[in-house]
């Protein structure tokens, strides 16, 4: 009952809040919201199935570029290219998911981060498609018909992003609840087991690393607009390790974490870099003392209960 | 010509790299803050050899500071974590990584340290009727004397015995009266030290710089993916595939020598998935 009302009130004040904050506070909750997205897809990953990725910023720069390219060549339509950039992205995912599926553990975090780091690469590199290190500027939010034009202000993008993101929960809780989710805990806890019992991890493996960069694409593709830009640096190792840190500071293993946990990340960053350069340091270090002390997360502190 | 490049560069990767896989090989950790180890060995090593004026003090001098330095983080850091999941190194070395690039920039600020060639390593000499860098023949011989005597030491002596049954059986080791956990320290401090010899000798061509740990630990995970986790020869062959890939890749497709390595290790892992000499785990 107490979740129930919390979620209303959660779900009230992010409704509200667009109508009743500054502007610069209103940016910072719409970038909270893109990167609690990408949080979450990647906890698929390394909560829910046990693939510690180490190059999801593979999947969030792809769907940016994605989305760049479509509403800085083609004229579709805002919602259009968003949703075209997270399919691309899937799309791509599905060779990436057969090969990093190939290797387990260690060599597969490594192989992730391989892909990411070789289409950062090619975004460096591809200057006639990519803008090379400049990257893409000017990515615009193009309308559609039937008065999408709304979309296109801050408020509107904001409810854009959040419409995404409550969608992308409400389909990963169902998605998690279902037999496929409770066979991809299976694996997490022990995939021999899960083998013997006549179950296929890899293909669950490849489905589920698909579904996840279909999220994280869409949270890329959501970002590119919502910046005007999309730069090498989407795709650059510590980005995929900054969302990592979302994932555990917020709590692997569940669906609620990450986002919270994107939330506190983005909160301390700015909140710090008014006091000090080096606000990175005391990142790194709160980092550590969580994996040391709090290995479920803030979220596992609230709940007050392991991940299961 | 390009060639006796390719080793040189192999040469310093697979100082960087071998430091990866003793770690990997003998406590399972996979240590994401390498490359900042070795950035900080290549600032200690600029600060040293700034101070005293002599190359050969910074090249002794600042391993040692680092191995101490990777001591005291498996101690305040990994030693809690033994009990836990893999998974829990990759996070906490990671967050390590963060707050050495963090310090590194407080402590020397952001301006690249450039540490010249000592005279006695500068110029060339001939080989094979065609001259060829010194400082590059160095780093080529310093690879090779240091994997012949790391390969001697684990094979041949007492320690390196026990090195390599605590990677085998911990426990047992234990039993029989050793305190494996000056073992484990002590392996994390000799991988720390080689990193940070690695960036030492690495500064006088790239100069110290605060991106270095970043390039360069994304090239050693590459390496030791390829040879194989774990693997003391794959390291070495590894680290000249690389070394070759990246010398010859800049030389005629400069275009492609950034996503050559890359390309590299997916076709490696996808003919082997476990490297090229990698045991299965």
């Amino acid at each position: 009952m107490a979740r129930t009302a919390l979620r209303a009130v959660l779900l009230v004040a992010a409704a509200v809040a667009p109508l009743v904050l500054p502007t610069f506070l209103l940016t910072a909750l719409t970038e909270m919201v893109i990167l609690g997205l990408f949080a979450m897809s990647l906890d698929l990953l390394v909560g829910y199935t046990g693939l510690d990725s180490f190059g999801h910023a593979a999947v969030y720069g792809f769907g940016a570029y994605s989305a760049a390219l479509l509403l800085l060549h083609t004229g579709v339509s805002l919602p259009v290219a968003i949703l075209g950039g997270a399919v691309f992205t899937a799309a791509i995912a599905v060779p990436m998911a057969w090969l990093c599926t190939r290797a387990t553990g260690v060599a597969f975090a490594m192989l992730t981060l391989a892909f990411a780091q070789l289409l950062y690469a090619v975004a460096y590199k591809w200057q006639s498609v990519t803008g090379g290190s400049d990257g893409l500027a000017g990515v615009p939010r193009t309308a559609g018909p039937l008065g999408m034009s709304w979309f296109t202000s801050k408020i509107g993008y904001y409810y854009l992003a959040a419409g995404c993101l409550i969608a992308a929960y409400l389909f990963c809780r169902a998605f998690v609840a279902s037999a496929v989710g409770t066979t991809l805990l299976a694996i997490r806890d022990n995939e021999r087991k899960a083998q013997a019992l006549g179950y296929n991890p890899r293909a669950y493996k490849i489905l589920v690393f698909v579904l996840s960069a279909f999220l994280g694409g869409l949270a890329g593709a959501l970002y590119a607009p919502f910046a005007g830009f999309a730069s090498p640096d989407l795709f650059f190792w510590v980005l995929s390790g900054q969302v990592l840190i979302m994932v555990v500071v917020g709590g692997a293993g569940t669906l609620s974490g990450p986002i919270l946990g994107a939330a506190f990340f983005l909160a301390l960053e700015h909140y710090l870099s008014v006091f000090t350069d080096s606000w990175a340091l005391v990142l790194g270090l709160v980092f550590i003392a969580v994996v040391l002390f709090a290995p479920q997360g803030l979220w596992g502190m609230v709940r007050g209960r392991a991940v299961p | 010509m390009q060639g006796l490049n390719a080793v040189a560069l192999a040469a310093l990767l697979f100082l960087i790299s071998i430091g990866l896989t003793l770690i990997f090989g003998i406590m399972r950790i996979v240590n994401f803050a390498h490359g900042a180890l070795y950035m900080l060995g290549a600032y200690a090593g600029f600060t040293i050899a700034a101070w005293t004026g002599s190359y050969g003090l910074a090249l002794a001098l600042a391993p040692l500071a680092v191995a101490a330095i990777g001591i005291v983080l498996e101690a305040v850091v990994l030693r809690p974590l033994y009990r836990r999941e893999h998974g829990a190194f990759l996070l906490v070395t990671f967050g390590l990584a963060l707050v050495i690039g963090e310090a590194i920039r407080l402590g020397w600020g952001p301006d690249p340290r450039r540490l010249p060639i000592p005279p006695a390593l500068a110029g060339s000499v001939t080989i094979l009727g065609a001259p060829f860098p010194t400082y590059r023949l160095f780093l080529a011989v310093t690879g090779a004397v240091v994997a012949v005597a790391l390969w001697q030491f684990l094979a041949r002596t007492r320690l390196g015995l026990l090195i390599r049954a605590t990677s085998q059986n911990a426990e047992m080791v234990h039993a029989l009266g050793v305190d494996v956990q000056v073992v484990r320290a002590g392996v994390f401090g000799l991988g720390c030290g080689l990193a940070a010899l690695g960036g030492v000798m690495a500064t006088p061509l790239v100069s110290a710089h605060l991106g270095m740990g970043v390039n360069v630990v994304v090239d050693a995970f590459v390496i030791v993916i390829i040879g194989g986790m774990g693997s003391f020869g794959g390291s070495i062959v590894g680290s000249l595939l690389v070394g070759l890939v990246q010398t010859f890749g800049n030389f005629y497709l400069p275009d492609l020598a950034l996503a050559a390595i890359y390309l590299t290790m997916i076709a490696v892992l996808v003919l082997r998935p476990r490297g090229l000499f990698g045991h299965e785990e």
